[in-house]
């Protein structure tokens, strides 16, 4: 019975072939029908907001008028003039690098940490994940308190060990420290808070590259009596190092791009000094309404990060395992 | 039939796939296709965007209710969608940029940049002068452009900003009918701080009560922004004189916590014992009523504070003004039929907000008939009820002084709009949209740079943005 079967044609089978049928066995057809959602969603979402930033920084663009005229390079220039703009590209970068730095480290300890078998272990790598699945708004919000000039209750901490607010104490005689007040605070404040949601991503990838590195290597390097340090730096990192691109290319784009940190905790202040290029680009195109140099501004990041994504790609691609 | 159970088992095939991902596609696609197509056939309708009201009752219990019995007297669909404050710009913008949207948009400020995008009210503004007298000028000054002669926007209310002062830390000191000068602030507030351990709380920060309170400070000593024909006239002796005052007044009684100033450190600090003046609208009192009697029944009001040769205002704390986008237009005239019937029931939007809002057209006829709280007698118009509440506050705690609010009574003789003594427009609202104005101060109480480097930087910039609006057409004025 089963040899009649086989026998059959194969239309027999499955019915006369329709258009569609034809359609959903053809290779060469449905691979690119499969991947066109993909393209036509970047083309949308990515490709054509890009094609309109660079349209509305070249031209005379508000929020009350889109009848676009062609200004050339003005609001470029414009931008390139103006002190804020010039801060903010310094408070970017140092935003950028300082917490990417931050999450890098931390993450590798924590991954360490969480590649050892312990009692609690789900426990800790759910905590750990937890800021990342938070919506960041919330977690956000949450810090605000937690830095809040009357009610933080660090500050409370702080007070009750007798660091602030009494006399003669270490962090001064202030009830508050104003994290979001003074201007060095604010960005260790911002800072630290991105640090906290960054993390939990970089060590989960982190963590997938440990667990990749093939163990009879480890084993082989232990017996030749390597330490902990000469193990990490020797043969762990090096062997990262393509993960590692991947996680800081993510933490360095998510960073640059970001604005929500900083406009529900400071705003970008105080007097701008924690505004950031995308918070700027925002507070200019859409509270002040100048569309056109709002996108000048957010452009602006675009080369930057370009270079950035194309080093550290040829980066993990030259230091490649294979 | 063992080939059909082994095709089973092995789960959905491409085909399947492929189906069932196609019907779901079409599935929800249709509702897309199909609704458009009822909703021509629907009767007429008004969609309305407008900042979820600071005191919940206005929305809750009057607004929604009111928009609704409208359109269902009127045969008109009326939808009322409520968004957070900080996101009525952002909203406006994507729907100007994509030509749809709704029909009417509350703004908290004037929508000055969006004259080009937006219908003249001038015949709604004069139609409305005609039933209901004169608009008041800081509202025609908040959404009227001199320099084109278009009423951007139709400015149907606004919210007196006076300053809030606890009774009890004043009277301590000495003083307690509260400050009358910004000098007070300094010697009594400085009193305050000092041997009370209580600070002020005039922020110095990116938002709009530190802009406001900027503001208030420059024109008690009789500088501004820009001049009534709008030139910029930032960068004078008295400005620097001002910024000069801010330096002492932080260094006497205020701490760090007013550079990280928002929106709701007024409430927070007032509640929280922590603020001796703030300088904000009823709302904060109001909150401390619900959440903080005690501390509610100590807050007094004080009319802007006076400057060094006498001259007081303050500015408006919000201005609510409506906006139709030119997409709109084959709906305007409903839309404009419905803004005069809000102004019809304006006694409803003072009562319900807790005296938050204030009238643009004082002069509006009362009502008749159950209005939903106690008759004034012999009041027939929105003044009458304006002076009657607040010589006798109807929503003063059981044991709380009725009288609080009367000294705001004359309010709009020493309220004014942002751009004063000139008009609001784009250029004034970038000024404030970037916070030039608080972070000149704020620049120079930090020691960034002495007061003068700091009034000349905050010139720069703002000369820079009145140019570049001045070139788009919409700013008078050549300095």
């Amino acid at each position: 019975m089963m040899k009649a079967v086989e026998r059959q044609p194969k239309a027999a089978v499955l019915g006369a072939p329709t258009f569609w049928g034809h359609l959903v066995d053809s290779e060469r057809m449905l691979a690119p029908l499969m991947i066109a959602p993909a393209i036509l969603y970047i083309v949308a979402l990515v490709g054509f907001p890009f094609l309109l930033a660079i349209y509305y920084s070249l031209s005379d663009a508000t929020i009350g008028n889109l009848s676009l005229n062609f200004v050339g390079l003005r609001n470029f220039i414009a931008v390139l003039e103006d002190p804020v703009f010039r801060q903010s590209l310094k408070n970017t970068i140092i935003f950028t690098l300082v917490s990417q730095v931050l999450v890098l480290v931390l993450a590798k300890i924590l991954a360490l940490a969480l590649l050892k078998d312990f009692r609690g272990k789900w426990l800790a790598r759910f905590l750990i994940l937890l800021p990342w699945t938070a919506p960041i708004a919330l977690g956000t919000i949450g810090w605000m308190w937690m830095l809040d000039s009357i009610f933080s209750p660090i500050d409370w901490m702080l007070r009750q060990v007798g660091l602030l607010g009494a006399p003669g104490a270490i962090l001064g005689t202030a009830s508050n420290l104003y994290w979001l007040g003074i201007p060095s605070l604010a960005m260790t404040s911002v800072i630290l808070v991105h640090t906290w949601r960054m993390l939990p991503l970089a060590t989960v990838i982190l963590l997938a590259g440990l667990t990749a590195i093939p163990q009879e290597i480890l084993d082989a390097v232990e017996v030749d009596g390597a330490g902990f340090w000469r193990r990490l730096f020797q043969i762990m990192i090096p062997m990262l190092i393509p993960i590692i691109s991947i996680a800081a290319l993510f933490g360095v784009i998510f960073t640059f791009t970001d604005m929500v940190i900083v406009y529900v905790l400071t705003q970008g202040g105080p007097v701008h000094s924690t505004q950031v290029l995308a918070s700027w680009a925002f507070f200019k195109g859409i509270e002040a309404g100048d569309l056109a140099q709002g996108a000048a501004i957010a452009l602006f990041l675009f080369p930057l990060m370009a270079c950035m994504a194309i080093f550290m790609l040829r980066l993990a691609r030259r230091t490649e395992v294979t | 039939m063992k080939e059909n159970e082994k095709k089973k088992n092995k789960g959905i095939g491409r085909r399947d796939f492929l189906r069932t991902v196609g019907a779901g596609i079409v599935a929800g696609a249709a509702p897309a296709v199909i609704i458009p197509g009822r909703a021509l056939a629907r009767a007429k309708s008004l969609k309305i965007l407008q900042w979820a009201h600071f005191v919940p009752r206005y929305d809750k219990k009057w607004f929604d209710a009111f928009a609704k019995q409208w359109g269902k007297d009127n045969g008109v669909n009326v939808v009322v969608d409520h968004v957070h404050i900080g996101q009525v710009k952002s909203r406006t913008a994507a729907e100007l940029a994509a030509r749809g949207g709704h029909d009417l948009i509350e703004w908290f400020d004037p929508p000055a940049q969006l004259e080009l995008s937006v219908l003249d009210m001038t015949d709604i503004v004069k139609e409305a002068e005609g039933r209901f007298g004169k608009q008041l000028d800081l509202c025609k000054r908040s959404s009227f452009n001199p320099k084109t002669g278009k009423y951007y926007g139709f400015c149907h209310g606004w919210v007196i900003d006076p300053g809030d002062y606890r009774k009890s830390l004043w009277a301590k000191v000495g003083k307690p009918r509260g400050p009358e000068t910004w000098e007070d602030l300094i010697t009594y507030g400085g009193r305050i701080k000092k041997e009370l351990g209580v600070q002020l709380g005039i922020g110095m920060s990116q938002e709009i009560d530190s802009n406001m309170a900027a503001r208030a400070l420059l024109w008690s000593y009789d500088t501004s922004v820009q001049d009534k024909n709008e030139n910029v006239i930032l960068n004078n002796e008295k400005t620097v004189a001002a910024v000069e005052f801010m330096k002492r007044l932080y260094k006497a009684a205020m701490t760090p916590e007013v550079f990280a100033w928002s929106p709701a450190s007024n409430n927070r600090a007032l509640i929280a014992g922590k603020a001796s003046y703030i300088i904000n609208s009823v709302s904060a009192y109001r909150s401390g009523q619900k959440k903080k009697p005690e501390i509610a029944k100590d807050v007094y009001f004080v009319p802007p504070l006076k400057g060094p040769r006498g001259t007081r205002w303050t500015s408006e704390h919000v201005i609510y003004s409506y906006i139709i986008p030119n997409y709109a237009s084959k709906n305007a005239d409903t839309a404009k039929k419905f803004l005069l019937a809000l102004l019809e029931n304006y006694d409803q939007a003072m009562y319900q907000s807790e005296l938050y809002n204030s009238p643009a057209f004082f002069d509006t006829p009362i009502p008749s008939g159950d209005r939903g709280y106690a008759r004034v007698k012999g009041a027939k118009k929105l003044r009458d009820l304006h002076n009657a509440w607040f010589d006798k506050d109807p929503f003063a705690l059981p044991g709380e002084a009725t009288n609080k609010l009367k000294v705001l009574k004359d309010a709009e003789k020493w309220s004014t709009n942002v751009g004063h003594p000139g008009p609001a427009s784009p250029a004034i609202g970038e000024v404030y949209g970037t916070s030039v104005i608080p972070n000149m101060m704020a620049n120079a109480v930090r020691g960034f740079g002495k007061p003068k480097t700091a009034v000349a930087q905050a010139e720069i910039l703002t000369k820079a943005i009145f140019k570049k609006w001045r070139k788009k057409g919409l700013v008078g004025g050549t300095m």
